[in-house]
């Protein structure tokens, strides 16, 4: 669980940034708000965040970062609009959903149904998230916007 | 039918349909697209696309601008990289280590003009609003796809239309204006939307103090930030692109605003404004944190390192000495404004009095080189962003500040108000 304002600096960092595999480079994800988590994170992970995640640089190694870690899926209040774009297009699910900051503790189980657009907290609580524009949920399930343009082409 | 806004207008001529409004999701075609070494992240995405040839060749603009020249051996790859692509390519116009920072070079080049839209793959492509373009950043993924086919998807952004009345006193800059807006939006206070900036302060301000706040409109979260031309952009045009056709675009008078606001600098004078500790969003009076200690002092990057901004420091230091306990190092923003500032005797002051010039690039801005802080070292800085660990140690702290705020600073070796000295 991430607070508000979770910039792409405080992401990956820029000094990172000419490491050209990205497996190397997520090792330094969060690095500075919490050095531990590229070490400790599991595949299908969730990362949970306030208002505003992503902001900042246009940086795509950002969500390319959390991608490599394996992350299922950001759920945040709001997201950065060049951050926004960029999950979609890299195939890394995005979810907003209202106040999630204040619904949820670390380490609780998340379950999300895409479809649905809903965020079901240890197997109990249920939230709903912004339902995805058209565009995005082709991009989803494409697996990105390289492979929706290569099935369009 | 309801009037349309500047983003409106722009994103709107771009597509089939013309006629688009705020939330419609469209697709539309792209005047330019400029690319830095976020180029090493697009050629692979180009190849898995199975794009042989880009666009078009003309309308590209490559610049290796971040680590100039190449800082350790990885940016060195990374330029070889884009070197190899711009011959592949047939790239025309490609600037190397030795022009400058892209959003300061694009312009110089005659490669914007009013009513362009325009894509980077830098967040801080919002610059060229100050021309009258709608351009924005976008990352590797929408920059190849760009390349490959000259569009992309856009959702037409809501405005937010801003009007600054009154003037801007003496040694008070663009920079103490932008922060104090950008304090009142917050992070996010345009995010996804465009902010339109109009109003006399902004008719009379030079091209690049438009540039400066155009720039840093994506603190905001902004997708674009635009303004009308003025006569400094028709000068700029005559002299740069005299031979190419453009007109200007207004907003109609009844276009809708998802807010409005005017901001009086008469009734309300604006002052140096300091951004303190993580968030350029932290915009202060000056007072408030005068006296703070620094160990450096920088000028440059794409907000603030332009020929005014170097001029007006040269004018504070003008016979004195940056004082021992600091260190004042200035980046020009591209070769060009580092070549007026040599022939107008600026450079020559600047290091007579104790400063460091550099070569033109990104430099300390994003920690790349020249000018990286250590742990706890506290820096002032005429650049755009003061997030954690951005120019070089996690501990270390940046304010950001106009370059004349800069400037006193260097003189004193702390955050020094430029009216007082």
């Amino acid at each position: 669980m991430f607070d508000d304002d979770i910039n792409t600096d405080l992401i990956i960092q820029g000094r990172h940034l000419t490491m050209l595999d990205y497996s190397e480079m997520a090792k330094h994800t969060f690095e500075i708000l919490r050095p531990e988590f590229a070490k400790e994170v599991k595949p299908d992970d969730i990362v949970i965040a306030g208002r505003n995640f992503g902001g900042g640089s246009s940086r795509e190694e950002a969500p390319a970062v959390l991608k490599t870690l394996g992350i299922g899926c950001v759920v945040a209040e709001s997201f950065a609009r060049i951050f926004y774009r960029n999950g979609f297009n890299i195939g890394l699910p995005l979810m907003v959903v209202p106040d999630i900051s204040s619904d949820i503790e670390d380490g609780q189980l998340v379950t999300i149904d895409f479809t649905e657009g809903t965020l079901t907290i240890d197997h109990s609580r249920v939230l709903s998230g912004e339902p995805l524009p058209a565009l995005m949920q082709e991009m989803l399930e494409a697996g990105g916007a390289v492979q929706m343009y290569l099935k369009r082409k | 039918m309801l009037g349309k806004t500047l983003a409106e207008k722009i994103l709107g001529s771009h597509t089939e349909q013309k006629d688009v409004a705020a939330g419609d999701i469209v697709v539309a075609k792209v005047d330019f697209l400029m690319v830095n070494e976020a180029l090493t992240r697009i050629i692979p995405i180009l190849e898995d696309m199975g794009v042989e040839k880009v666009w078009d060749p003309e309308r590209i603009l490559v610049v290796n601008d971040h680590w100039a020249p190449a800082a350790d051996t990885r940016s060195a790859e990374m330029h070889i990289k884009s070197r190899r692509f711009v011959k592949d390519h047939g790239i025309t116009h490609f600037c190397d280590v030795n022009c400058g920072i892209a959003h300061q070079v694009l312009p110089e080049m005659g490669l914007v003009k009013p009513g362009d839209l325009i894509v980077g793959s830098d967040s801080h492509t919002t610059t060229y609003g100050a021309f009258n373009a709608f351009s924005t950043g976008f990352a590797s993924t929408d920059s190849a796809l760009i390349a490959a086919t000259g569009e992309n998807w856009f959702r037409v952004p809501q405005s937010i239309r801003i009007d600054v009345q009154g003037q801007i006193p003496d040694m008070v800059m663009s920079k103490d204006l932008i922060l104090r807006i950008i304090e009142n939006l917050g992070s996010d206070g345009a995010n996804y939307q465009s902010i339109e900036i109009h109003g006399p302060v902004i008719d009379a301000m030079s091209v690049g103090s438009r540039m400066t706040m155009c720039n840093m409109g994506v603190e905001a979260g902004a997708k674009c930030t635009l303004m009308t031309v003025n006569e400094t952009v028709r000068n700029w045009m005559k002299t740069r692109a005299s031979d190419v056709r453009w007109a200007p675009v207004e907003p109609d008078q009844d276009a809708e605003y998802v807010d409005q606001i005017t901001l009086d600098l008469k009734k309300d004078p604006l002052e140096p404004m300091v951004a303190t500790p993580h968030s350029p969003n932290n915009g202060r009076p000056i007072s408030e944190v005068e006296g703070t200690p620094i160990d450096q002092a920088f000028i440059g990057s794409c907000t603030n390192g332009r020929l005014e901004d170097l001029a007006i420091a040269a004018k504070i230091v003008d016979g004195k000495k940056v004082n021992r306990d600091t260190r004042f190092i200035i980046t020009p923003a591209s070769t060009e404004v580092y070549m007026e500032a040599v022939k107008t005797g600026v450079v020559e002051t600047l290091i007579k009095a104790g400063a460091v010039v550099t070569n033109s690039t990104c430099g300390a801005c994003i920690g790349g080189g020249l000018g990286v802080l250590g742990p706890n070292e506290v820096c002032v800085s005429s650049t755009n962003r003061n997030f954690r660990g951005r120019m070089g140690h996690p501990d270390s702290l940046v304010y950001l500040a106009s370059p004349a705020t800069v400037a006193a600073s260097a003189l004193t070796a702390t955050i020094s108000d430029p009216r007082s000295v």
